[in-house]
């Protein structure tokens, strides 16, 4: 199991009434669960916490997020990741799903 | 969700928002709580928020609902302590409110990575069906994916006041490969699916009398099934428990010794087999009527 925490800068989120949380993802074979939560107090950073049963690709790991925070507003976002050996395109994807649950108000 | 989607494919909080009145769930523990597997961690194995369990309270049709709904993917589905306790919780508060609640099963059973503590809780779990049933609080099982309904989730789906299942759901206690790795490739092939899913599937277990409803592949037509359900309850009796058992001594012995599934849906009133295995559930409750 491969643990970090990561602060990324990004553009402040402007976070939808009444949402506080927000996931996409399972943990499973090949994927992984990703949880955006409100975090207020730092409203210009993504601030990520990953735990990845395959060890070794952190770089690739802050290549994707960095990426991510660089191409979507989601400053004041606190980002929890569950991976079970997701390739970088679905980190990618289950990004960029979870911020779309975010904003459609969807479960 | 603005799409429709197929019932089999759906992730387990999918099910539930299609499933219950617009905007009417509430979820218990939700994954910011992180009431998350103790074991799992020391085994190198990662966790989930949920635990692979979503619970909580809606209305279906007006009507309050406790629900929960299993995540397959997650560890197959199984059942671990969090999971359990969860699982129990939601029951217990379904007999102490008298509100019915709803499985959405999907599980091959005890997580066995947790040992003792899987196995007490699914003891624990069937103990509320059963406090629930004492009390005349309906408990109703939907089985409607491919993961189906297995080992200890199998038992506690049998306990309930009724059963929904798709074609797609399965309902058994061993799994085809455990019964496979028992009794040799001969006596039961598990990379059959046509087999397995005779033997074990929604249509099978529904000609059996052992699913209550036979649903189409879609919430609407689940939801529709829960609805009709929901004022209903099944009176666990000594004297129903016997016949139950008696009905089974007669399965066993007029299909016990027969190898074929086929067999057994033209024995119990399907003519056309291979019409009846392309039917819709709608249509295939319509033939098996016509003994």
């Amino acid at each position: 199991m491969e643990k970090f925490d990561k602060v990324f800068s990004s553009k402040p989120l402007a976070w939808p009434r009444g949402k506080r949380w927000a996931l996409a993802g399972v943990v499973g074979s090949g994927n992984l669960e990703v949880l955006f939560e409100r975090n207020p107090q730092t409203p210009d950073k993504m601030d990520c916490h990953v735990e990845s049963s395959i060890p070794g690709y952190k770089d690739s790991w802050l290549a994707a997020l960095g990426d991510f925070a660089a191409n979507y507003p989601v400053g004041g976002t606190k980002v929890t990741i569950h991976d079970q050996g997701a390739a970088p395109i679905v980190v990618t994807f289950r990004l960029r799903q979870a911020y779309g649950h975010l904003l459609n108000k969807t479960p | 969700m603005s799409r429709a989607h197929l019932f089999h494919e759906q992730t387990a909080r999918q099910r539930l928002a299609s499933l219950v009145d617009p905007g009417s769930f509430t979820e218990y523990l939700p994954p910011p709580a992180r009431v998350m597997s103790p074991y799992l961690p020391q085994l190198d194995i990662p966790v989930s928020f949920d635990d692979g369990l979503v619970i909580g309270r809606a209305k279906i049709g007006g009507k309050p609902v406790y629900l929960a709904a299993q995540v397959g993917q997650f560890v197959g589905g199984s059942v671990g302590e969090v999971h359990g306790a969860k699982l129990t919780g939601i029951l217990q508060a379904a007999a102490r409110d008298g509100i019915p609640c709803v499985l959405i099963v999907e599980s091959g059973g005890v997580r066995l990575h947790e040992g003792s503590s899987g196995e007490i809780a699914i003891s624990e779990a069937m103990r509320a069906v059963f406090e629930c049933r004492a009390k005349r609080v309906p408990t109703i099982a939907v089985i409607g994916s491919d993961i189906g309904a297995y080992g200890g989730m199998g038992i506690l789906t049998a306990c309930c006041d009724f059963r929904i299942m798709t074609e797609h759901g399965r309902l058994g206690i061993s799994g085809p490969i455990v019964i496979e790795k028992w009794m040799g490739k001969q006596a039961y092939d598990s990379s059959d699916r046509a087999l397995v899913w005779k033997t074990s599937g929604g249509k099978t277990k529904y000609l059996l009398g052992d699913a209550d409803v036979l649903a189409d592949d879609e919430a609407v037509s689940v939801a529709a099934a829960i609805k009709k359900l929901l004022a209903k309850s099944c009176p666990l009796t000594l004297k129903g428990l016997k016949a139950r058992h008696q009905e089974l001594e007669k399965r066993l012995k007029t299909f016990g010794k027969t190898p074929d599934p086929d067999a057994i849906w033209k024995a119990l009133g399907i003519a056309d087999v291979a019409r009846a295995t392309l039917a819709s559930a709608t249509e295939f409750a319509a033939l098996a009527k016509k003994k």
